[in-house]
């Protein structure tokens, strides 16, 4: 046992000098790996990190949503369908929300304006409206199962007042206790002051998020009374949605229900559309390097063989031969996978994927700064573990061992330097 | 003792480059004893001396290490005799360059996994036995040619073998130099060491040291002189 350390002990040794001896091939070799590691990494951190952010969303969205079309366009919910959706059996709430974009010429960004709904949440189901959740820094484990932080009520915001995402206060350079302007439907500019920016922990929730009262938001709109954007209903029993919503069209023909899982697929097929680009990123990245390695590998050069011969020629086994060899890819490929990952979160999750930054431009104004929340899973670093250490130590097995059966007596009959 | 018994070596078997290298060798190499093979170029020596030091295998016949058919044994095996039983001075002195050559001199150490210290203690003994002392920490490729082959010789002797086998030692040495060569086999011999060399050179096959000349012709031993 003793005499095997001591024997990796000097192979080790051997190896690692051997690695230095080449230091121009290695180290570009070194440089070559790392990058695609630290592509394929930050291609697949950035897209997890905002999978999780997305279902995030959707967590705290409702089980189903029903808007009313005109038609065929969608228009404001008057509130005698909330009595009818309420009286459908299964039905255990009904809210009415209010929300809207609002595009700001200014800064050509779109705002969320939204209505908080009113802290008794049992209540008002007349004119209640989409609940925030917050999503909070501190508890957020590897998971990423953390609920909402705190929920903020309408009655914290007040009239003439706005609550306003990180996105939306770096976009506008506003701060707290400043007068933000709005064009009201009526060409009237309303001034809200702003009382406070939501906490920036989780961007893609809440950047472009505006918080509003009420009587402001129908006043900025011109929305009467007994009108609602679109309802938030939720069910006793969640196998009974599609059949609730059939039923609510039977009733309300003008109703147009949505159920979330419908959403959540649009969504899914969105990110995946990202996740398919990346895709196609991730797939060339995995050839470029299975070629490279391959190429790296089967083309052991004419003093690398040379040195083989000699090394069998004084004693060395084939299987020393190859143990040399394992350490060799297993050398080069750890240092490049962990400095490819180390570099790849830093880059997606403190650089705000720089690199990417011409790619993600069309995702809004608002975002192309945006912070990730850092979430890597074990899953994750495994996967790209398997993309890239393994094909590397596969493409280099084969010529380890051919090498490994150079005859030792090539040493013999060598000629000439 | 190392004895062949009608060894034969095919290269290139059953292809048009077919060559027959030795045809039917019956040799028996006493112990303690500084052999030499001579014979004009491509008849064979190298081959001999392979097949001899466990590095090829013959197309036919057998070899016995001290009365112990070898021929037929694994590589794991065959490696492991070699390592043990033979060290190999080279014609081109092959060491491994970009390391020093004391790292030259314990490559050979390295997969028996031997302790760092003592093996370190035997190299420096053994290179100051030829006067390398000093070298030890240079990288071989700043060595002449004279202290290369002498770092070979000490890397040969590293594992202990009672076997040298040598192949051309003084082809790239001048007189000098060749004769500390034999200066070194003859105390080689004065060890109790088996010696094979292989040599075009007469002032090896002439020295007082040599105990037995073998000739070689197309493969064929001729008769004895000496
Ligand atoms: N791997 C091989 N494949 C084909 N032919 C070979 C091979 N190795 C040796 N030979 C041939 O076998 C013959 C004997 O070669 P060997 O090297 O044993 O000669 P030698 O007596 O050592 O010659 P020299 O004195 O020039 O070193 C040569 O003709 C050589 O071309
Ligand atoms: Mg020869």
């Amino acid at each position: 046992m003793r005499e095997w350390i001591e024997k990796q002990k000097y192979i080790i040794d051997f190896t690692l000098s051997s690695l230095l001896r080449r230091k121009a091939k290695n180290i570009g070799l070194l440089a070559l790996y790392t990058l695609i590691v630290f592509i394929l990494a930050s291609v697949m951190f950035f897209t997890h990190a905002i999978k999780k952010e997305a279902s995030l969303i959707l967590d705290q969205s409702p089980e189903m949503i029903v808007q009313k079309l005109v038609a065929g366009r969608q228009d404001l919910v008057p509130l005698r369908f909330v009595e009818t959706v309420r009286g459908i059996r299964g039905v255990q709430a009904v809210r009415g929300r209010l929300w809207g974009y609002y595009f700001d010429p200014r800064f050509g960004a779109n705002y969320t304006l939204l209505v908080p709904p009113p802290t008794a949440q049992t209540g008002a189901a007349g004119n209640g409206s989409r609940r925030v959740m917050v999503e909070g820094e501190p508890d957020r484990n590897a998971e990423g199962s953390a609920g909402p932080l705190f929920d903020l009520g309408a009655d914290e915001i007040g009239v003439g007042s706005v609550v306003i995402g990180s996105g939306v206060a770096r976009v506008r350079e506003a701060g707290t206790g400043e007068l933000m302007l709005f064009r009201a439907y009526d060409g009237e500019i309303l001034p809200f002051r702003i009382k406070k920016i939501l906490p920036s922990s989780s961007q893609l929730v809440s950047s472009d998020l505006i918080l509003i009262d009420e009587a402001d938001f129908k006043r900025l709109f011109g929305i009467a009374d007994g009108l609602v954007t679109d309802l938030a209903v939720t069910v006793r029993n969640p196998t009974e949605l599609s059949t609730i919503a059939s039923k609510i069209t039977r009733r309300l023909p003008d109703a147009r229900p949505i159920i979330r899982d419908e959403i959540l697929r649009t969504y899914d097929s969105i990110f995946n559309w990202r996740g398919g680009m990346m895709i196609v990123i991730l797939s060339s990245a995995v050839l470029a390097f299975v070629i490279f390695a391959w190429d790296k590998a089967s083309g052991l050069s004419a003093g690398e063989r040379r040195e083989i011969g000699i090394l069998k020629a004084i004693g060395w086994e084939s299987s020393d031969i190859i143990l040399m060899k394992f350490w060799d890819g297993a050398v080069v490929s750890l240092t490049a996978f962990l400095s490819g990952v180390i570099l790849a979160y830093g880059h997606v999750f403190f650089t705000d994927s720089v690199v990417f930054e011409p790619a993600l431009k069309g995702w809004s104004t608002l975002y192309p700064r945006f912070k990730l929340i850092p979430f890597v899973s074990a899953e994750q670093v495994t996967t790209l573990f398997f993309l890239t250490v393994v094909p590397y130590s596969v493409a280099t097995i084969v010529p380890a061992w051919r090498a490994a059966t150079i005859d030792p007596d090539s040493a013999m009959r060598y000629t000439g330097e | 003792m190392i004895e062949l018994v009608n060894v034969r070596k095919v290269f290139n078997a059953g292809r048009p480059a077919e060559f027959t290298a030795l045809s039917g060798v019956n040799l028996s190499i006493e112990s303690n004893k500084v052999t030499v093979l001579i014979g004009p170029s491509g008849s064979g020596k190298t081959t001999l001396l392979s097949i001899i030091g466990c590095m090829s295998r013959p197309t036919a016949g057998r070899v016995q290490l001290a009365g112990r058919e070898i021929t037929s044994l694994p590589e794991r095996f065959l490696t492991d005799i070699r390592r043990k039983t033979f060290g190999f001075i080279f014609q081109q002195h092959n060491l491994i360059k970009g390391i020093t050559a004391l790292e030259n001199v314990m490559l050979p150490a390295y997969p028996l996994g031997e302790r760092h210290v003592p093996l370190k203690q035997r190299a420096m003994k053994l290179m100051e036995d030829l006067h390398l002392s000093d070298k030890a920490e240079s990288k071989v490729e700043w060595l002449s040619g004279g202290e290369a082959q002498r770092v070979g010789i000490v890397r040969a002797l590293i594992n202990n073998p009672s076997t040298i086998i040598a192949d051309e030692p003084t082809a790239h040495l001048d007189t000098q130099l060749s004769h500390r060569f034999l200066g070194i086999v003859k105390r080689f011999k004065e060890e109790r060491k088996t010696v094979l060399i292989t040599t075009h050179d007469p002032l090896v096959y002439d020295d007082p040291v040599i105990d037995r000349i073998i000739r070689l012709r197309d493969g064929r031993l001729e008769v004895e002189r000496r």
